[in-house]
């Protein structure tokens, strides 16, 4: 187990003869200054789009690459320089990473033979990994890799990680090949040895529920740094900028020009009172304000009237959205799953909910922050 | 008029049957989505009715023309796939154009045809482009303002929106339901995307080894399955399944496991009267496990399920609480609530009250479902 510093990281992938004659680099880095420190024990979650930089972040972290400036630190020493087999870290990728000549316990053994320990003792702690993967996980001993399905050949990868008990556990899309329900459990199970064994993790993902079930914190990337990290709410009810606010959150946030004038707001045709609270808050001129779906009261008595394009009805989630535009753009209301049908409906954002952005940057302006129920 | 008929469709790959035995009708303009875990048959599914697959045996019609043994070309179906199957060395109005102009559609009609969609779907402004200068959603738009172009007899989508990002779904399937509106005819969709059937079927139609488990609207089918794989499947998170004897005295009627004995309401006695003193599958919805002083029923010791929290997972309305029983071997189970319920509860036991009144009921043999559904 250990802390995990990185600090002022800076990787480009330009090879030599890439770099122009006046030393600077043709394409921007794949990490661009990024720090981050993980607690002893605990799992976070780097999410962002394709080419953020969070495989990268992870390939730098485990010793795969060399970053070209910054530092990395594990439990306050420097290991930047440490070979990826010498950290003790534990690793799995999408694409698996079993030795496929060995049976599935041999897998686990492994790591005991190169690093001597007790048969007694691999023995030991492989019946336990198995035991909190369950029967089934019993069940693979024995067999063959290549005869397993996806799923299992994971379960045996992840299995096999935490058998070695590292001192940092890497995934990198652990469980996006497998099926949905699969993917499921899975993940529940993989949480739970985290805790179980407190293994500080890194966790890539480019899928955000994913990012959030996994994480006690969330890194989102882009453009190799790290827009923000924080807790879910964190991020939910205070996005440090436009694009984690749209990033985090489905169906998204939708956020319209405004303007505001002598304590009132205009979005589009549409226009209200501001409450004193806001009005205090907000300089005259124009911005943008952002409203999440659960975020509008329908049927306000000062609400807009606008045209309902569809409702979407979706029982698993016993919800309803509603689609319509605003300001000229596209948004989704939720409403109830019994929500009736209807061609139009009298909406108003909650103001308490509401989000504030400038109006030419990403700036957060105004964010609710997390509500309180009781 | 033109609906597809499937009759005892039957395809074999070597050994293995991919779809056995399977018929459904769509009707003239119905939106017929086919869900299922990998490998359940839908694509396959998709592409015998495409001609893409010859059939084993079985039988195809779209209205009254019989298509089993035509060339796809021949069928008059027009395809939107995953990859959108968009030809790179094309500019996006010649893709756009490729099935007008392979059907010898008369010059002076293709313009305008392809400019239209193109507009529809808000690309106009890149007819000149070559593919590799679009976004991932915009070549989806691509694809299915090709689709838009076409005239055919029936409509056939395989995951389109899967390799968009979550951001863009909701507008995407906005965009697929644009196209269904426009064309209004027999249409079956593939997705793996639960919420994406819910939003765009009419009807779903769930499939698992190459034959249909149940046909029905997404509340039938969460609200209503005929069987344990339907239950089981259709939700995330899933339904919870415990295993229970059926005992039966002065009137009531109890379902009894380690965890729990639950009074079944009188109105569900006639689901398990064969089963008295036997096993059953008992099945709730994460949903209908309740805080106890929140719940809206009679809370009593034996309607309460007790278990320790693993995994508190923050959503935009709630929290889901990923919970184990503690029993000798302990059961997973799932529960999301409105209210965010605090991380301090994480590692503590908490009681959770079943609405007994929603249980769902299976054959332990059969996996059929013992109640009665209108």
């Amino acid at each position: 187990m250990a802390s995990v510093e990185v600090e002022h990281v800076v990787k480009y992938y330009d090879t030599a003869d890439a770099v122009s004659l006046m030393g600077t680099f043709t394409r921007p880095p794949a990490l661009d200054d990024v720090t981050i420190r993980l607690e002893d024990g605990e799992t976070v979650s780097l999410v962002g789009a394709s080419g953020c930089g969070k495989s990268t972040l992870l390939k730098v972290v485990a010793g795969l690459e060399t970053p070209d400036r910054g530092r990395v630190l594990f439990d306050a020493m420097d290991v930047t320089a440490m070979a990826p087999q010498d950290r003790g870290v534990g690793m799995v990728f999408q694409d698996y990473a079993l030795y496929p000549s060995m049976r599935g316990k041999g897998n686990l053994a492994y790591y005991f033979q190169v690093h001597q320990r007790s048969e007694a003792e691999a023995e030991q702690r492989t019946r336990k990994v198995a035991e909190i993967m369950g029967v089934g996980f019993e069940l693979l001993m024995g067999r063959v890799p290549t005869t397993l399905s996806g799923g299992e050949q994971q379960r045996v990868a992840i299995g096999r990680c935490i058998v070695r008990d590292p001192s940092l556990f890497l995934m990198d899309e652990p469980i996006c090949n497998l099926d949905a329900k699969l993917r499921e459990s899975t993940r529940l199970e993989l949480k739970k040895l985290l805790r179980n064994f407190a293994i500080t993790s890194l966790y890539v993902t480019h899928d955000q529920q994913e990012a959030v079930f996994m994480g006690d914190r969330i890194a989102v990337m882009r453009g190799g740094r790290i827009e923000q990290l924080g807790t879910f709410d964190e991020l939910y009810y205070t996005p440090a900028n436009l694009y984690v606010a749209r990033f985090i959150g489905a169906p998204p946030i939708a956020v319209m020009p405004a303007t505001i004038e002598d304590r009132r707001v205009s979005i589009g045709a549409a226009s209200w009172s501001l409450p004193d609270l806001l009005a205090d808050e907000l300089p005259p001129g124009p911005l943008q304000i952002g409203v999440r779906p659960e975020g509008w009261h329908l049927n306000a008595a000062d609400g807009a009237v606008l045209p309902v394009r569809h409702i979407e009805r979706i029982p698993t989630e016993r919800s309803s959205f509603l689609f319509t535009t605003l300001g000229g753009e596209n948004i989704v209301i939720a409403a109830p799953l019994d929500y009736p049908q209807t061609e139009q409906i009298h909406v108003s954002p909650d103001w308490e909910r509401v989000y504030v952005f400038a109006a030419d940057s990403e700036e957060t302006v105004r964010a609710p922050g997390v509500l309180e129920l009781f | 008029m033109s609906a597809i008929v499937a009759s005892n469709l039957v395809k074999r790959f070597g050994e293995k049957l991919a779809v056995a035995d399977t018929s459904f009708a769509v009707g003239d303009g119905e939106f017929l989505v086919l869900v299922g875990p990998s490998g359940c048959g839908k694509t396959t599914t998709l592409r015998l009715l495409a001609g893409l697959e010859a059939v084993t045996s079985g039988d195809i019609a779209f209205g009254e023309r019989i298509v089993t043994n035509l060339r796809p070309r021949d069928r008059d179906v027009a395809m939107v796939f995953q990859d959108y199957a968009i030809f790179p060395h094309l500019t996006v109005f010649e893709n756009i154009a490729y099935g007008l102009r392979s059907r010898h559609t008369p010059r002076q009609e293709i313009a305008p045809r392809v400019n239209q969609a193109a507009r529809t779907f808000r690309i106009d402004h890149l007819l000149g482009r070559k593919p590799r200068q679009l976004s991932g959603g915009e070549r989806q738009r691509v694809a299915l303002s090709r689709a838009m172009v076409r005239d055919a007899a029936v409509y056939l989508y395989d995951e389109p929106l899967s390799n968009l990002d979550a951001q863009l779904r909701y507008q995407a399937r906005e965009d697929v339901l644009a196209l269904h509106r426009a064309k209004r005819r027999p249409s079956i969709y593939v997705t793996h995307d639960q919420s994406e059937a819910m939003a765009l079927g009419d009807r779903i139609a769930v499939m698992r080894d190459g034959t249909i488990q149940q046909i029905g609207t997404g509340d039938d089918l969460y609200s209503r399955p005929r069987n344990r794989f339907v239950a089981f499947f259709i939700g995330t998170p899933s339904i919870n399944l415990f295993e229970v004897e059926v005992r039966a005295g002065d009137g009531e009627v109890i379902l009894q496991n380690p965890a729990f004995s639950l009074n079944l309401p009188s109105s569900l006695h006639q689901a398990v009267a064969n089963h008295i003193g036997k096993r059953v599958t008992f099945g709730i919805r994460p949903e209908d496990l309740h805080v106890p002083r929140m719940a809206p029923f009679e809370v009593t010791p034996e309607n309460t399920l007790h278990g320790v929290v693993n995994v508190i997972e923050p959503t935009a309305v709630g929290s889901t609480v990923y919970l184990s029983t503690q029993e000798d071997e302990p059961r997973d189970f799932v529960a999301t609530f409105k209210q965010r319920v605090p991380v301090s509860y994480l590692g503590k036991e908490i009681p959770l009250a079943i609405d007994a009144a929603k249980a769902q009921l299976f054959d332990p043999d059969t996996e059929r479902s013992l109640r009665e559904w209108d």
